[in-house]
């Protein structure tokens, strides 16, 4: 699979949308780099896109790094970081982030979105979500669906695209389960070519 | 002393699908709180807002004001225990917030100390000629400027001074009926401890005012959210849903209370 690849699926979406990218762990920083590669420069690029990435699995300043390999710009791109509290990785904070203390304050995360799509207003926003299996660790499944529930069907009525990264082969049955319930489609990143 | 019965206010639609007349709203300008209060508070309510510490009752009372400045009505906070440039100063941390606002009449502060000062008010109770006086020079106060928001932080502050629960129930009665009168909307902040169980300190102001908006700290497997529910708001066919809520520097936000897991100490 190749970036330009993802970037071209992820770019023929319809405003609004909500989609799954399922990662296979065997292969999981290739596909990652991909995704993130795609997502951020791909799609990110294009006039007017803003990017908030909700960073749950690795602290932001990890994914900012690899960001700024990738040269996105910083105003580009802003992070809910709901990680790095919990792992005591919080002593040199982004301009760019804003920081929830822990993945379990769902409702600050959704707060947090809610803020910054607000506080930069574009016509073409991107949410990444990484990652449905992050969440899944510190929350119970009932309160996980009914925070990818109230999110995406916000986001979408912002006509906001909305990128869920999930791990396969990772994940509970029931996580993949409600899921597929809330997005409209999911994107098989290893099916997607060489 | 028996307290009067409480007199009759304009006709309101208590619930959809009711004929009465519909009360103009008090658009309170913070999006979610509109929103869920069907589109703002009817006009001329007195509303408790109530809250322990922490709860960001003040904060949410001053971005009524400030978006009702906004919107050219004048606003008016009258300040019992904290001084108002200090409050002015707290402000600048909205960005919403324009000193213009404040320079131009439209958001007014007074500190009722002042007020308390030149009325000679100076004993450690008010009597009831005493309430009355207070009453009449803030109607008159609200009537000069032509006011139409009305914050009073606090009512339980306030309530400190009155003796008996027949002077606050009287007082707050009063009030409502001079501001419904003016067409001014009050928010009367209510300080109250987490373990109460009623939403004002003697328990009367409750009853007679038109809303409770109330704010508590919430648990959820030891984190702490703030939660915002609107517990009643005549004429209005409001939601009865918790809300958490984030003070930002570009106001209040809030989301829906997530139900997945019970937050401790709830029912």
């Amino acid at each position: 699979m190749a970036p330009a690849d993802i970037g071209d699926r992820l770019r023929a979406l319809p405003p609004g949308s909500a989609v799954g990218l399922k990662l296979d762990p065997r292969e999981y920083a290739d596909q990652y780099f991909a995704v993130l590669s795609a997502a951020l420069r791909d799609v990110g690029s294009e006039p007017g896109t803003r990017t908030i990435y909700v960073a749950v699995t690795s602290p932001a300043s990890f994914v900012w790094s690899l960001a700024q390999a990738l040269d996105v710009p910083t105003d580009r791109i802003s992070f809910v970081d709901a990680i790095s509290h919990l792992m005591m990785h919080y002593q040199d904070p982004l301009p760019n982030a804003t920081y929830v203390e822990s993945p379990r304050a769902l409702e600050s995360i959704m707060l947090r979105v809610e803020y910054l799509l607000r506080r930069n207003p574009s016509p073409r926003s991107t949410v990444i979500i990484d990652s449905v299996n992050s969440l899944a660790i510190h929350n119970p499944s009932e309160l996980l669906s009914e925070f990818l529930h109230i999110l995406l069907n916000h986001l979408k009525s912002r006509q906001v695209l909305t990128l869920v990264l999930e791990t396969t082969e990772e994940q509970a049955a029931s996580v993949e389960q409600l899921l597929n319930l809330v997005v409209d489609e999911t994107i098989d990143i290893a099916r997607l070519g060489p | 002393m028996e307290s009067p019965a409480p007199p009759a206010r304009a006709p309101v639609p208590a619930r959809p699908g009711d004929t009465g007349t519909v009360l103009e709203r008090c658009i309170t300008g913070i999006e979610g709180l509109d929103n869920i209060l069907g589109g703002g508070i009817p006009r001329g309510s007195a509303v408790l807002v109530a809250g322990s510490v922490g709860t960001g009752k003040t904060t949410l009372s001053l971005e009524f004001l400030i978006r009702g400045a906004e919107r050219g009505e004048r606003s008016l906070f009258l300040s019992v225990t904290e001084a108002s440039d200090k409050l002015v100063q707290n402000l600048s941390t909205f960005e919403f917030f324009r000193t213009d606002l404040v320079v131009d009449g439209s958001l007014v502060f007074v500190d009722l100390p002042v007020i308390y000062e030149k009325l000679g008010m100076l004993g450690a109770e008010l009597s009831s000629e005493e309430l009355d006086i207070l009453l009449r020079t803030i109607r008159d106060l609200v009537r000069s400027l032509g006011v139409k928001r009305l914050v009073l932080d606090s009512l339980t502050s306030l309530g400190y001074r009155i003796r008996t629960d027949e002077q606050i129930r009287e007082f707050v009665l009063r009030l409502g009926e001079e501001m419904n009168a003016c067409g001014c909307t009050a928010l009367l902040v209510s300080e109250i401890t987490p373990t109460q169980g009623r939403y004002s300190t003697r328990g009367v102001e409750e009853a007679i005012v038109d809303g409770i908006i109330l704010l508590w700290n919430a648990r959820r497997r030891g984190d702490i959210h703030r939660v915002l529910q609107i517990i009643k708001m005549r004429g209005s066919a409001h939601s009865h849903a918790q809300y958490v809520i984030e003070l930002t520097p570009i106001g209040l936000l809030m989301t829906p209370h997530l139900k997945g897991a019970r937050s401790e100490g709830e029912d």
